[in-house]
């Protein structure tokens, strides 16, 4: 069973109308207008537009954000217009991707501060940074790009070997920004994402997370029926790999939610595009039974666009932290009252049932104005326990440690 | 689900960023006119020949992101590139607040309307959606361009690059929004909008 947040009861699930399906002049096409209901047809809801100059560190939105009582946030670098992804170096050097901006960047600790380089640039979409062995894995769309030895040589970083062929993903952009992560056998991870809004789509090519060597070869389905999921981790005593999905746009406010998804067994089939955990999606090509598809481990909210994930192993934070997951809400723009713009602490409990998803980084939601002041992407915990979080808006990193 | 009008235009006019670094639009009047923008795009923004788009009226954070895009070389329309090369983030902000401020209008050289064509790209533009976004009056927001007045090739010129997928904005939409359009459909929305 999906449980939904106490405020959309299942009630109000089964009360939605059926939804009419838009009749769209061009046929059968990969388009963000697919699954709009005829009642949505004059919404004035669009995507935000992403910031992509430099936003001076007076502008950024410290001085509004919240965390719990014995810690602290601060800005820890900025200057990174639409960072997005991060992931570090054995020598501490922390990679950021970014979408639109077509950037890496490499921050590097010098004399107490920290310089921004950017490392590479003109790529399309290099949201996936991951590193193994000291070698920095950028992936943009299809393209995949390893910097051997990349933090012996943050000036000039060279020509990357392009593996692109080896991994021979699709090109398709929509919802093709990747994200990466070794796990802890060394395979490289990542989504890829359906390429519309909700569509007919080959379900053994898109909506999946998908496992290769890092060379490009043996390519493993490890999850499918994910629509788009662009943050995952590795429990750390478990080793199950847990997910953010984000749910499809035009069903309305409530509908459907952002989850979070457990997958217990490789290959396992969370539904999309037929259904959210119980909810059965009237804008799907058929109906299918939901109790066919494994079940979401949490709800995350509607349209709240979960993004980055990572369980706390370190020392820093209070015992109560460790090995629950950090979740990075991006914020929501098919929704009228903004949802999401913050971090969240999913807890996970003994027997690794979801037993609450709490706050953690507040304030980048302005609620009586309904406008935001920054969008966190990613999560990142540094060795020494304390936590980063990218905010693609303004193109900053905070730091969150304790008191 | 039940849209109240007042209730979007609440969120419409809300749901926004915080705003940039102050920007200048003197100071980017003295940098367009240092750069020679005029000379294509017209003295006041107002493009007198083609295939040249009209920059007055435009969203400032349109104006703003294209430059980034044509700096970081990840948009091909020669010479812009070249052109932006060098530009400080904000020396764009102030150009973009030059000609967000500089009165819209038609060109000089526009035809008059052919009522069966411009009808047909109303319909289609009610269909496809397109006042949702540039808004009812296709003056544009944000990081979506006016077009309402637009020069009508350039219209067509950026419409079928959309479809081809050899241009993208901040994000993909366009380019599915254009998927399968026609090269007849393309022009008569563009006639539409140019006449709008």
């Amino acid at each position: 069973m999906f449980r939904l947040s106490a405020t959309i009861g299942l009630a109000a699930v089964l009360a939605l109308p059926p939804l009419a399906l838009a009749q769209q002049a061009p046929p059968a096409a990969p388009s963000w207008q697919q699954g709009r209901p005829d009642s949505m047809a004059a919404s004035p809801l669009a995507p935000h537009a992403p910031r992509m100059t430099v936003t001076a560190p007076d502008r950024l939105p410290t001085s509004a954000l919240r965390v719990p009582e014995g810690f602290k946030v601060e800005v820890w670098a900025h200057g990174a217009p639409g960072a997005r992804m991060m992931a570090e170096g054995p020598n501490g050097t922390v990679f950021v991707g970014s979408r639109t901006i077509g950037r890496v960047y490499a921050i590097s600790e010098e004399g107490g501060q920290r310089r921004v380089r950017t490392i590479a640039q003109q790529l399309n979409q290099p949201n996936g940074v991951a590193v193994r062995d000291g070698n920095l894995y950028v992936t943009a769309i299809n393209r995949v790009l390893r910097y051997d030895g990349i933090e012996g040589k943050l000036e000039n970083p060279g020509e990357p070997a392009d593996l692109t062929a080896a991994f021979n993903l699709p090109t398709e952009e929509h919802h093709g920004w990747k994200f990466t992560a070794f796990s802890p056998e060394g395979r490289l991870f990542m989504n890829i994402g359906v390429p519309c809004n909700i569509c007919e789509f080959d379900r053994d090519r898109f909506a999946m997370i998908v496992s290769f060597r890092p060379d490009g070869s043996d390519r493993r389905v490890e999850a499918k029926g994910v629509r788009n999921s662009v943050g995952f981790d590795w429990h750390p005593t478990t080793r199950e790999l847990w997910a953010t999905n984000n749910g499809r746009d035009w069903a309305g406010n409530e509908m459907p939610h952002d989850t979070l998804l457990r997958i217990r067994r490789a290959g396992e089939d969370f539904g999309f595009p037929f259904c959210v955990g119980d909810w059965n999606d009237p804008a799907a090509s058929e109906r299918r039974q939901c109790s066919e598809f494994a079940q979401p481990a949490a709800s995350l909210g509607p349209h709240t666009a979960p993004l980055g994930a990572r369980f706390y192993t370190g020392s820093m934070f209070p015992e109560t932290y460790r090995n629950h997951l950090f979740v990075a809400r991006r914020g929501s723009w098919n929704r009228e009252q903004l949802s999401g713009y913050d971090v969240a602490v999913a807890r996970i409990g003994a027997d690794g049932n979801v037993t609450g998803i709490e706050p953690f980084l507040t304030g980048f939601r302005d609620e009586a104005n309904n406008r935001f002041l920054g969008r966190p992407v990613d999560v990142l915990q540094r060795r020494d326990g304390s936590l980063l979080v990218s905010d693609e808006q303004n193109g900053a990193i905070y730091r969150i440690s304790r008191q | 689900m039940i849209l109240r009008d007042a209730v979007v235009a609440a969120a419409l006019a809300a749901a926004v960023a915080f705003p940039s670094a102050a920007q200048d639009a003197a100071q980017g009047a003295a940098l367009a006119e240092a750069r020679g923008c005029g000379s294509c795009h017209g003295a006041k923004g107002i493009a007198e020949q083609p295939p040249m788009p009209s920059l007055a009226g435009q969203p400032a954070e349109f104006v703003t992101l294209q430059m980034i895009l044509f700096r970081e070389r990840l948009r091909d329309a020669p010479p812009m590139p070249d052109l932006a090369q060098g530009l400080e983030d904000g020396q764009i902000e102030d150009l973009a607040a030059h000609f967000a401020a500089l009165p819209p209008g038609p060109p000089p050289d526009r035809g008059e309307a052919d009522a069966g064509r411009a009808g047909e790209g109303a319909a289609l533009s009610q269909r496809m959606n397109c006042g949702v976004c540039h808004l009812p009056t296709y003056a544009g927001r944000a990081q979506i361009p006016r077009v309402a007045g637009q020069r009508e090739e350039y219209l067509v010129h950026a419409l079928t690059q959309y479809r081809e997928g050899t241009r993208r904005g901040s994000d993909t939409n366009m380019n599915a929004v254009m998927y399968g359009v026609t090269d007849a459909q393309i022009a008569a929305l563009a006639h539409y909008l140019a006449q709008r």
